[in-house]
């Protein structure tokens, strides 16, 4: 067996058997989801079970907004109305916010011909969900009496006030196929996210290995039989295969939780995950060209460092681009096709991860992946280049980091 | 055959000059001694002797011929500053080496039980590296540096941290090597270890080659100037007109004489003032040797 692969069987063992490795594996989605979770029951529930008073002096706007807040199959919130409301109540509300029998009140200054003034005071800190349906059920109030007042039969405003539900769908090979938007946006952001955590931790790891081996001076012993460069190679091999082991078994875990909500619903037959077999191999690919490109400037910048806490200071400065990339995920999937979506889809920085999300949104022209993964490659390619004359001197060095200059000297030596 | 041959070997870091025109050559069967102060230039020839860095200048030579990495299989090289994997498991760390020296798995296992046992820490195999003392960790890296039976055995600083029993027991283990043919550098500042182990060695400082030869010859070229006195009563050494440097332990003495005087004369002096159980003329010791070569300056 050859050095390289006997050393890259080494770092995945060491790497798949430790505590850190299983835990990972299950508590990175455990956690997503249950973040996820969390974030979706705020949005649904937001203001369930609050008990709030609404002051006006127009009990027909205030009684109007009361309807429309309790008029909730999932999370009605319990309203009180006080009109007409004074300066003296407006205190006496306060006074019963502050001693916790209120969650909050909702003052609205309503004078004829002019836009009601708002204001909605809390106890808590404001909650962006409650304000925003407090807003929609004021809006839908005043258009529901202006209405009324016009002449309007309740019968006809209720029909002109029922919100539309909207299907959604994508157009693919010429064909419509039924895509649930909100399904489709939280796999999408549940796959970038695991995407950038996977590239950015295990070329993180990589680093860490070399450092961990350069500060306990086994390079000294492993250098008296490999080269450096089979050293870099099996390191990154051990440690890329590892994660592709990580991201097989989320693949698993994801079929096997489909799988059995399906059976559970007696749908028996049908895996659907809204990702294709397409978007699943580009995660691959992606993940592996992601990872061979950082985490070989993760092994020279660890080869240049002397201790693994000079490493995590450089880490962030090192995944700033795949950051970047992944903050532009809400950009990248409504603008697919816009300027910024393609340069940073090209861009071998951050290609990994904007390539795999427009993907995501629709299928970009295939030159455009070719010059993608093309331009990937060749970055690939020359950072190995680099990192492997870097990672040979700087694992033999000890002391003070080196200088640019002094880098650039290690490039040329023999 | 010589196993190792250094040519002119020189090598510089920038404005540092680590080596400077090195040359040396080690036969089969011979214990060479690399002494030198810190920052000598001693880990910088044995990088360039296996190949982890290039000299600028000079060749190599491994086992008659120009260097090349096959011939790294040869060599077993344990360095100054030990390097195990502290989370992995000893007796698959061994077969690890091993392999990468080309035994197969199977070979690397089996010569792994048979020098734990020679060395007394069988019970060791199975724990993780962090587990074992200082002392055990040095007999494992012992045993990886010699697992694929190598002609050329490198050792820096070998016995560093071991108590006197385990010292013995390794040193017993390196003349055993020597005797079965192997050639064995060592690298240490224990001059003692170098007096009583090696055959020849090679003195540098600042990079160079300051004194090389057998350990006989060197000291031959040296005067038996040197006489270790054992007496009772009280004696005023110092002011002795024969005697250049004491050391004086109360009832012990290391003296050293004057140039050109006469150890008998300093005999008859002492016999005046104290009674005289044993006076022995001796050739300086190794340590004598280095600290007047490299005039007691460090580099560090």
């Amino acid at each position: 067996m050859s050095n390289t692969l006997l050393i890259m069987k080494r770092e995945y063992r060491e790497r798949v058997r430790t505590k850190a490795f299983v835990f990972m594996t299950l508590l990175v989605p455990g956690v997503m989801a249950l973040s996820f979770g969390a974030a979706y029951l705020t949005a649904a529930h937001a203001g369930q079970d609050q008990h709030i008073a609404i002051a006006s002096n127009d009990a027909q706007l205030a009684l109007a907004v009361r309807n429309q807040l309790t008029d909730s199959k999932t999370a009605p919130i319990h309203a009180d109305v006080i009109a007409p409301a004074d300066e003296s109540q407006q205190n006496a509300l306060i006074r019963r916010v502050n001693d916790k029998q209120l969650d909050g009140y909702l003052w609205l200054g309503a004078s004829a011909g002019q836009a009601t003034e708002v204001q909605y005071d809390t106890y808590s800190a404001p909650d962006m969900f409650v304000s925003s349906r407090i807003q929609d059920a004021v809006d839908n109030a005043q258009v529901r009496m202006n209405l009324e007042d016009k002449g309007f039969h309740k019968a006809d405003v209720d029909r002109l006030m029922k919100q539309v539900t909207v299907k959604t769908a994508q157009v693919k090979d010429g064909k419509v196929v039924t895509s649930d938007a909100g399904k489709s946006f939280w796999v999408g952001y549940l796959m970038m996210f695991l995407l950038y955590f996977s590239v950015t931790y295990f070329s993180m790891n990589v680093a860490r290995s070399v450092i961990q081996e350069k500060t306990s001076r086994i390079f000294e012993v492993m250098l008296a039989t490999v080269k450096p460069s089979e050293m870099m190679a099996g390191k990154m091999l051990g440690v890329g295969a590892a994660g592709l082991t990580q991201i097989l078994i989320w693949g698993v875990l994801a079929v096997g939780v489909s799988l059995g909500t399906r059976l559970a619903h007696g749908e028996a037959g049908q895996i659907h995950l809204g990702v294709s077999a397409l978007q699943m191999g580009a995660f691959c690919v992606y993940f592996l060209l992601g990872f061979a490109l950082y985490s070989s400037i993760a092994a020279a910048a660890g080869a240049c460092f002397n201790a693994e806490s000079e490493v995590q200071q450089m880490s962030i400065a090192i995944v700033l681009p795949m950051l970047v990339a992944m903050l532009s995920f809400g950009y990248i999937e409504s603008s697919p096709n816009a300027a910024y979506s393609v340069f940073l889809s090209i861009f071998p920085l951050t290609s990994p991860l904007a390539m795999f999300l427009r993907m995501l949104a629709q299928t970009p022209p295939l030159w455009q992946i070719a010059v993608s993964v093309a331009v990937l490659l060749l970055t690939i390619y020359g950072t190995l280049w680099v990192a492997a004359r870097i990672y040979r001197v700087g694992i033999l060095m000890y002391g003070k980091r080196p200088t640019l200059p002094e880098l650039l000297r290690w490039l040329r030596y023999a | 055959m010589q196993i190792v041959e250094l040519n002119g070997i020189s090598k510089a870091y920038g404005a540092k000059v680590a080596v400077d025109k090195l040359s040396l050559s080690i036969p089969s069967g011979a214990m060479y001694g690399l002494l030198g102060p810190n920052g000598a230039g001693k880990t910088s020839s044995i990088r360039m002797m296996i190949g982890m860095t290039m000299p600028d200048s000079g060749t190599v030579e491994l086992f008659g011929k120009p260097f090349e990495r096959k011939a790294l299989e040869r060599v077993g090289y344990l360095p100054e500053e030990r390097g195990l994997y502290k989370k992995m498991n000893v007796g698959e760390q061994l077969v690890f080496f091993g392999r990468l020296h080309g035994l197969s798995a199977a070979e690397a296992l089996r010569r792994s039980k048979e020098w734990a046992e020679k060395l007394q820490i069988a019970e060791a195999l199975p724990k993780k590296t962090d587990e074992l003392s200082k002392g055990m960790q040095q007999k494992i890296q012992f045993i990886s540096t010699l697992l694929h039976e190598p002609e050329l055995i490198i050792m820096d600083e070998p016995f560093s941290g071991l108590d006197p029993v385990n010292t013995t027991l390794l040193e017993d283990t390196l003349l055993e090597q020597k005797r079965a043919g192997k050639a064995i550098l060592f690298s240490t500042h224990r001059m003692d270890q170098v007096e009583k182990l090696c055959d020849s060695i090679c003195l540098i400082d600042g990079g160079k080659a300051v004194l090389q030869g057998s350990m006989r010859e060197i000291k031959s070229r040296y005067p038996r100037n040197r006489v270790m006195l054992e007496y009772e009563g009280s004696a005023k050494f110092a002011e002795n007109p024969l005697v250049a440097e004491l050391k004086d332990y109360g009832g012990h003495a290391e003296l050293k004489l004057k140039a050109g005087a006469d150890s008998q004369e300093l005999l008859r002096s002492l016999m005046q003032q104290v009674k005289v159980n044993k006076f022995e003329v001796v050739e300086p010791s190794l340590e004598e040797i280095f600290i007047e070569t490299v005039g007691g300056k460090s580099h560090e």
